[in-house]
């Protein structure tokens, strides 16, 4: 992550755009924010490390302007989805791609140092330093990283139409890419069901998730609101929340790129990325097919073929 | 009357127009017996079935839940199945990942002379649906979970 | 009669427990506890891990102003003197038992006053919140020191506040010192499991004055200065300041003074209920008209609206009280961490953002 080469770009894109989307720095040294950049002194203030973690591309599709949008690999994804399924035009956007080691899963830091204030941070290859007001502490970034990082397939970004760093390749292979599903399909029916039930008991319906999802486009006219269709009531029960979130999975069915926001941005600490990727390796597997890759692809949700060389005909028992 | 023992469950049939209910019909006409716990659903054609009615149901009661439309290539709308069955085919990969038994959920396909393999399909799937029991509830109310906690 | 009380470190939980069997329903005792790796308002149940070391990442608000709850529900039924008759059975009961907040912050305290207000202090007073609010007791702990994104001190607020709590509990060195500020309190106190806590006031009185001179010296003393008119009603200066935001509910959600409800019919064949649930005036919905048209299309307009509400209109109601505790809370909980604060400090100062 190499701000200065980051700045530079900026520099030389800024002029042919309206707006480039990047970070600043923000509530602390773990929390930078998005930021607006239109002119060319707001430069200065941008800034790029491992806690950096916004999908900047979720305002891809609500700014009706010509935008350059900072994006790491997973990111990347994400604007090809966008502009395969027609939600964003590929002229409008120009993708500043940065190659990425993973970022921090600002929880795990807090949970490491006890939820301490942070007082200021360093960022190493392959680690980061934190600093409260009582302790200073070591934490190797693999320890700390988002979860989505740890089988992450394409830390350099897909699409770029400039590239802030040199590409990294991915530390995981590809038979390891979800093994964290494989081992959550390992338990029982029964586990499974109280897993979520504890999880999903604990979701207050704030839709934090849903509104930093970049692919989820319904915005205002999303079902777990609406009157008209009436798919659900305001009550604040289990069956509801489990409800609203089958939505946002199902509705994400081959159209998540795994960028993991909706679980980041969930203030109850809610793993609802998992329930995704869980639908995207059965994509894979079914269809041979993951989001984000290419541009001329068609979600597997939106096709078909005569014959599915995958899906065999269930017998009852 | 039930062909299945013990106490009547719900069971929710999704079934599309130009199919699948004309088999449903063709059995009722031919006074096959049939366990009588579905609770039938018409839809225009199997590719108007959100797999969010299949878990609707799931979550808020229903003991299972059948879909059914008419074979490849012999949609009504001519690829309407097709779409369904990738969607279905997703959810049912998907359901016991939160922990619903798939088995709770079946979907194929009947046309509308098959009244012979409706009564079979309703038949074997309701038996199971018996042999499962009734699907443990989703609680609805806000307190926090005593069941799961304990 | 007893004016202060105290526990030994350690005993937390008995002390919990001997409450827990007081009140009139078990699991009416309302504990900050650990679920997984947050903090959340819980029924203190065998198994459930208190958590006092940091503030809960929600308040207990939900404890006397639920997200939802059904007002009256009924169904219809036939008149068995006459067919053509449907009649009606209206089931609009209030439950309130007994309840004990446990572990609360002075902010969360200070948070159900300002709600009080809004339900009390009008011509229709709301019996459903009153009744819970009548049986509800709020043990408040000081707070031993900030975290990120509090600013209690700012807003009038502060660490050891005690005029919004029943109970007062002081955290020192081997043990807690608790304080009776009420009559709810004075019962609280009687419990067997406290000893007399006479030798430990002055400590207690301590620590409270250094928490409080603690957080001024980190965010300042009361800042009573009005907004700026003329930045408070710019455009611009809302739209630079909501830029970032995404329009969801977690900020008014976690807030411990956020209000705002839907009332809304659900009926299913010959029954139904009406639920009252939690807004957020963050939403696209929250302002939506029947016609169609949104007054408050845009997100910075509702941001507008949020932190108008808190800073400005409230005021305008109630004496110019600010509808803000400072807790942080939706600073913290925000997905792109929008500082309220901050915001605040911008407007009273005259200053863009
Ligand atoms: S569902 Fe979650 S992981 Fe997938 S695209 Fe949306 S925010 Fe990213
Ligand atoms: S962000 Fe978390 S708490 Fe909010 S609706 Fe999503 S899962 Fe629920
Ligand atoms: S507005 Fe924010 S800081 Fe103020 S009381 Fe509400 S949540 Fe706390
Ligand atoms: S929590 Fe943050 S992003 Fe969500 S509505 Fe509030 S200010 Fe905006």
């Amino acid at each position: 992550m190499n701000i200065e080469k980051l700045k530079e770009i900026v520099r030389t894109v800024l002029p042919s755009v309206d707006v480039v989307i990047g970070y600043k720095k923000g509530l602390d040294a773990l929390h930078p924010v998005p930021c607006f950049v239109t002119s060319p002194d707001e430069i200065d203030a941008l800034v790029l490390n491992p806690a950096c973690t916004h999908n900047l591309a979720a305002y891809l599709p609500s700014l009706k302007k010509k935008t350059a949008v900072v994006v790491k690999g997973c990111e990347s994804r994400t604007v090809v989805q966008l502009v395969q399924e027609g939600l964003i035009k590929r002229e409008n956007v120009v993708v500043i791609g940065v190659p990425c080691q993973g970022v921090l899963s600002a929880r795990k830091v807090l949970n490491a140092i006890n939820h301490q204030p942070v007082v200021e941070a360093a960022f190493e290859n392959d680690a980061v330093i934190v600093k409260t007001r009582k302790a200073e502490t070591r934490l190797a970034l693999n320890d700390v990283a988002s979860d989505k990082c740890l089988t992450c397939q394409y830390p350099t970004p897909v699409l770029s139409d400039h590239l802030a760093g040199e590409q990294v390749e991915s530390k995981v292979d590809e038979q390891a890419a979800y093994q964290d599903i494989r081992q959550f399909d390992a338990q029982s029916l029964e586990e499974r069901r109280a897993y979520w039930l504890k999880e999903f008991d604990r979701c207050i319906r704030c839709y934090a998730c849903r509104n930093a999802c970049p692919m989820c486009v319904c915005r205002e006219s999303c079902i777990a609101e609406t009157r008209d269709p009436h798919w659900m009531s305001q009550k604040a029960t289990l069956n509801e929340k489990m409800m609203f979130h089958m939505i946002h999975a199902i509705h994400l069915a081959g159209r998540c790129t795994e960028c993991g926001e909706c679980e980041r941005a969930c203030p109850m600490g809610i793993p609802v990325a998992k329930l995704k990727k869980k639908i995207n390796m059965e994509m894979k597997e079914l269809f041979g097919y993951e989001p984000g890759i290419s541009i001329d692809d068609k979600p597997p949700m939106y096709t078909f073929k005569v014959e599915e060389e995958k899906i065999e005909e269930h017998k009852i028992r | 009357m039930s062909v299945v023992e013990g106490k009547e469950l719900r069971i929710v049939g999704f079934l599309c127009n130009w199919c699948s209910y004309g088999g449903a019909d063709t059995a009722g006409v031919s006074r096959f017996k049939q366990p009588t716990d579905l609770r039938i659903i018409r839809v225009p054609c199997s590719g108007r079935v959100d797999p969010l009615f299949v878990v609707k149901a799931l979550i808020n009661g229903a003991d299972g839940v059948l879909v059914s439309g008419c074979h490849p290539r012999d949609c009504h709308y001519s690829d309407g199945n097709y779409y369904a069955r990738r969607r279905l085919e997703m959810l049912k990969r998907f359901l016991p990942f939160v922990g619903i038994d798939a088995r709770r959920f079946h979907y194929t396909w009947v046309s509308a002379s098959e009244g012979q393999r409706w009564q079979q399909t309703v038949t074997e799937f309701t038996t199971l649906i018996h042999e499962l029991g009734p699907t443990p509830a989703f609680p609805q109310d806000q307190t926090v979970l005593k069941e799961v906690r304990a | 009669m007893k004016t202060s009380a105290y526990l030994k470190k350690g005993k937390e939980k008995d002390l919990i427990d001997a409450l827990d069997t007081k009140a009139r329903l078990q699991g009416h005792v309302i504990v900050p506890c650990l679920d997984g790796d947050t903090v959340t308002f819980k029924p203190a149940e065998p198994g459930c891990t208190p958590c006092f070391s940091r503030p809960a990442v929600s308040p207990p608000k939900g404890v006397i102003y639920p997200q939802s709850e059904t007002l009256f529900s009924f169904k219809f039924k036939k008149d068995p003197e006459d067919a053509r008759r449907t009649l009606i059975d209206l089931n609009d009961a209030i439950e309130a038992p007994d309840t004990i907040i446990f572990g609360a912050r002075p902010c969360d305290a200070r948070g159900i006053a300002i709600i009080d207000r809004a339900f009390s202090q009008t011509d229709t007073p709301d019996p459903y919140y009153l009744a819970r609010r009548e049986k509800t007791t709020i043990i408040t702990l000081t707070c031993p020191e900030p975290s990120t994104g509090c600013f209690c001190t700012r807003v009038g607020c502060g660490p050891a506040e005690k005029s919004d709590s029943d109970v007062m509990m002081t955290e020192i060195e081997d043990g807690y010192l608790f304080e009776a500020l009420t009559d709810k309190g004075q019962a609280i106190l009687k419990n067997p499991v406290l000893e007399d806590g006479t030798a430990h006031e002055a400590r207690a009185k301590e620590v409270q004055g250094a928490a409080h001179e603690r957080m001024v010296k980190e965010v300042g003393e009361t800042d009573t200065r009005p907004v700026d008119p003329e930045l408070f009603h710019s455009q611009a200066f809302w739209e630079k300041a909501a830029e970032r935001c995404l329009g969801c509910g977690a900020c008014t959600y976690l807030c411990p003074t956020c209000y705002c409800f839907n009332i809304t019919d659900e009926q299913v064949v010959d029954k139904g209920e009406r639920i009252r649930s939690w807004d957020a005036c963050m939403f696209h919905h929250f302002t939506l008209e029947a016609s169609g048209h949104n007054p408050r299309a845009a997100k910075a307009l509702r941001l507008k609206n949020r932190i108008g509400h808190k800073f400005v209109y409230y005021g305008e109601k109630y004496d110019g009280i600010i509808a803000c505790s400072g807790c942080g809370r939706c600073i913290r909980g925000c997905p792109v961490s929008m500082e309220i604060s901050s915001i605040v400090a911008a407007l009273k100062e005259g200053t863009k953002t």
